[in-house]
């Protein structure tokens, strides 16, 4: 398929940065996580207001296993440092560097999730299910909504790291790995929350 | 990504005509094809949803008989019919037709882009909403039947499969609505994007027509009222289909929490969509009446307010709900408060029309009879803000009455309105306009005979959703008001054939559309009808506002956004 | 707490790895706190304190909200804002209800 003459499309297209000059992808992401904080901010919520309902949850929450949940946490943290890298990789032109932190970016997000599942495991084994109760039902919400986030983070930062073997779409990368980044970063800091709410109340 | 590099990467071949069929009609990235889709999928729904109201309204008039073309109902089957008509036409008529329709075919035209900022989430976001349809359609099939629910879906009723037999229909109905945000939220990113960023050299936001603001004002307010329910439809999912215990008392869950996280959402999401009907009718009103449109500034800002009051007024739909009696008051306040801006808005287009040399016209007429019945639609709606009066009037016919004379003008006489007033430039014909007006005077008056009526039937005390009041004898001597609400209503339906003949018979034998045939301003008009692929063969340069009507020494009484400027005759824009 | 205005990706890099510095230190921290025999309240303050102060590390430096328009700022706080209000609206409701 032929593509439109250069000059047609550049001048058909109409881009204004005079109000702000953010890069469309920018504005969007941080639009997409507006709405994210919403539907976390919500779930929080509701687990906040329904344990002070409840007295705390204090007997239910002394089965969570903090030490499992701390080195998620570090896995986490180190993981936005990574990805923190992997964005100035591609600012830096630096596509090696970049591939590797990206890798490391998922080799830890993988991580996080392998060590979700074996904790998830753990606790079913005790009989400690999502319905069997409310403190039990809120952990498995949340933490398992924030997996899937993690998840997707992941499937998207694998795809971008095989797009970076190719050097013809290293403009595409350059562009993307900062939403990517803000995306993850975004994962993190949900978790920054989910991890005292959860594990040290 | 810029706009060169995604028409570029999607290997756009320039002209449309070099795309396959599939490309071109069914996956097409193109924002005037998603609109049109996001079009016929509405008025599709509008049709289910029309279905079910004759349904309904037959059994309130004629209960226990069979329903001609429906058949016999059970009660059962009738909440099934309540719910999935509400469902059906807030999330599956106005919201595509006001936001997705009008909002991706103006949005991009009227800043002067080629497209949205990013068409292939554009793409992904009308298949999703498609999906969504589907889902919701198919759930009226299976074993069990729809969701029965009401709309509102309150739980424990939604939340424990044992308490209804529509098991499936109920799940359906969750993951149905969560296609339908997904897909909103994906367009909402979209439109506030492309407003914000790909505007045409010169369009200041000052310049932006009020369709763009009110539209991104909608995307905006739909897109922070959205995410506690979404966690809240997770919760009764798993509720329902894991068997923990968020809504369900038995469990120590809260059933009102449902109800709080819903309205949350639910309140806003009607403004989500009143505001874009109003943005319609800010369009229509200064081109007929060849007059700016009065307070520019002044409805955006009111637009602005009444997004972020709508944020906190929610629990007026909770008065009798059990909620805590304190929050009563706040709510109360917030509620009647954000009745001001809105009646700035209803204010300034009647200020609009003052003094204008008005043709009626079959946009016109929509415009203004949609403006006359949301008037009365919103005044009705004081009653149900102020607690005190609420608590008599909850659950009666007068709720349904007030919030059918809010959102029917705003959803289809604005979208009727509007869709008179843009098919020349979507389609390159006009419509006839003699099939135009008979619609209007059949669907204004058709309309007013439903509801009046059930705006008494409502005080006398009349509850909703309730399969047949007429079994009470306190409600019998209100019967026949109930037969005349559905007379009309079946009038109102069958009116709408006028409509639909107009639709199809103007796409073969309409006349062809000229670029500007209303003479009117904004940027689409600048253009050819339909527009062609990148809308514009060169990036317009705007020049001034969107409503310079007959200023007093220019050529004509209309000046185009991209015009170049006349000598010293030009008032200074805003 | 090290506020780099280079550009060069050399004094990034260094920022970033202070920023993850920062952030394991407040991460010890908080666990520190959590099993030192403390009242519950000032150690849930202490622990959610530090839990802000990371998150504020990232959002303004990884994910450069620092430097960006406050356009930005007003689209990621004004969520934050609203639904922390819904969680005040909601409390006498669910939270005292019992």
């Amino acid at each position: 398929m032929e593509a439109a003459p250069a000059h047609q499309v550049e001048a058909a297209l109409a881009i204004d940065d005079s109000i702000q000059a953010i890069p469309v992808g920018r504005i969007a992401i941080w639009w997409f996580l507006a709405s994210e904080i919403m539907v976390f901010g919500g779930l929080i919520a509701c687990f906040v207001l329904f344990r002070l309902a409840h007295g705390g949850w204090d007997a239910e929450a002394a089965h969570v296993h903090w030490q499992i949940g701390a080195f998620n946490t570090l896995v986490l943290l180190t993981s936005s440092y990574t990805m923190a890298m992997a964005c100035t990789a591609a600012k830096a032109d630096d596509a090696a560097r970049l591939r590797i932190c990206l890798l490391l970016t998922v080799l830890l997000g993988l991580t996080f999730l392998g060590v979700k599942a074996h904790e998830y495991s753990l606790e079913a084994a005790k009989g400690l299910t999502p319905w069997s109760g409310l403190f039990w039902a809120f952990y498995y919400t949340l933490t398992g909504l924030h997996s899937v986030h993690v998840l997707a983070g992941i499937v998207v930062n694998f795809f971008l790291w095989i797009a970076a073997r190719r050097s013809s779409l290293w403009p595409m990368i350059q562009r993307r790995i900062e939403y990517a980044g803000l995306y993850w970063h975004f994962v993190d800091v949900v978790w920054i929350f989910l991890f005292p709410l959860v594990y040290l109340s | 990504m810029s706009q060169a590099a995604a028409l570029k990467e999607t290997g756009y071949a320039g002209h449309g005509e070099a795309l396959g069929f599939w490309r071109k009609y069914v996956f097409s990235i193109d924002h005037k094809t998603i609109a049109k889709q996001y079009l016929g999928i509405s008025l599709f729904m509008a049709l289910v949803g029309a279905y079910t109201a004759y349904a309904i309204r037959w059994q309130l008039a004629w209960p226990l008989t069979r329903i001609p073309g429906v058949g016999a109902i059970s009660p059962d089957a009738y909440n099934s019919l309540v719910t999935m008509h509400g469902t059906i036409m807030v999330f599956f008529v106005a919201m595509p037709l006001l936001l997705g329709a009008f909002g991706n075919f103006c949005i991009p035209l009227m800043v002067g882009a080629a497209d949205m900022a990013f068409p292939r989430l554009n793409m992904l976001s009308v298949w999703t909403f498609f999906t969504g349809g589907l889902v919701l359609l198919a759930s009226l099939f299976v074993p069990g039947g729809a969701a029965a629910a009401g709309w509102t879906s309150y739980a424990p009723l939604s939340a424990n499969p044992a308490y209804t037999t529509a098991v499936l229909g109920q799940d359906m109905w969750i993951v149905a609505l969560a296609l339908e945000f997904a897909s909103f939220l994906m367009g909402g990113v979209n439109f506030l994007t492309t407003a914000l960023n790909v505007r045409a050299p010169g369009m200041s936001l000052w310049r932006m027509p009020l369709l763009v603001w009110y539209e991104i004002t909608a995307s905006a307010l739909f897109l922070l009222s959205v995410g506690p329910l979404i966690g809240g439809a997770v919760m009764l999912l798993l509720d329902r289909v894991l068997g923990t215990g968020f809504y369900l008392p038995a469990k120590g869950g809260d059933p009102l929490l449902w109800e709080h996280l819903f309205w949350f959402f639910g309140h806003p999401e009607v403004y989500v969509v009143a505001l874009p009907g109003f943005g319609i009718m800010l369009e229509i009103l200064p081109v007929f009446s060849r007059k700016p449109v009065f307070a520019y500034r002044a409805l955006i800002y009111c637009a602005l307010t009444a997004t972020a009051l709508s944020l906190i007024v929610w629990a007026h739909h909770m008065f009798v709900s059990g909620m805590d009696p304190r929050l009563a008051t706040p709510f109360s306040v917030t509620t009647i408060l954000i009745s001001v801006p809105f009646a700035i808005m209803v204010f300034a287009m009647i200020a609009t029309l003052w003094g204008g040399s008005m043709t009626f016209e079959t946009p016109m007429l929509f415009a203004l009879g949609g403006l006359a019945s949301f008037l009365l639609g919103g005044v009705t709606g004081i009653f149900l803000g102020s607690a005190a009066t609420d608590i008599y009037l909850h659950g009666t016919y007068f709720v349904v009455a007030h919030f059918h004379y809010t959102l029917f003008p705003v959803t289809f006489f604005a979208g009727f309105a509007g869709l008179y007033y843009w098919y020349p430039k979507m389609f390159g014909r006009m419509m006839n306009e003699r099939l135009g007006k008979l619609h209007f005077w059949l669907t204004f008056f058709g309309f007013q005979a439903v509801f009046i009526p059930l705006f008494l039937v409502g005080v006398a005390g009349t509850p909703r959703r309730v399969f047949m009041p007429v079994g009470y004898p306190l409600f019998s001597a209100l019967q026949p008001l109930q037969v005349f609400a559905t007379v009309a209503a079946i009038v109102l339906i069958a009116a709408q054939a006028a409509f639909v003949a107009n639709f199809f018979l103007s796409l073969k034998y309409g006349k062809q559309a000229q670029r500007n045939p209303w003479r009117a301003n904004t940027l689409e008009w600048s253009t050819d009808s339909p527009p062609p692929h990148e809308n514009f063969p060169a990036p317009p340069q705007v020049r001034r506002w969107p409503y310079e009507y007959s200023t007093p020494g220019a050529r004509r009484d209309w000046m185009p956004q991209d015009e170049a400027a006349e000598a010293a005759t030009v008032r200074a824009a805003s | 707490m090290i506020e780099s205005m280079h550009d060069s990706p050399a004094a990034v890099r260094t920022l970033d790895l202070h920023i993850w510095e920062w952030l394991l230190a407040l991460l010890a921290a908080g666990l520190v706190v959590f099993v030192l025999p403390i009242p519950k309240i000032v150690a849930l303050a202490l622990v959610f304190g530090a839990a802000l102060i990371k998150a504020v590390l990232v959002v303004r430096n990884y994910m450069h909200l620092k430097a960006e328009h406050p356009l930005l700022y007003v689209i990621a706080l004004f969520p934050v804002l609203l639904f922390i209000v819904m969680a005040i609206a909601l409390l006498p409701d669910i939270a005292w209800k019992r």
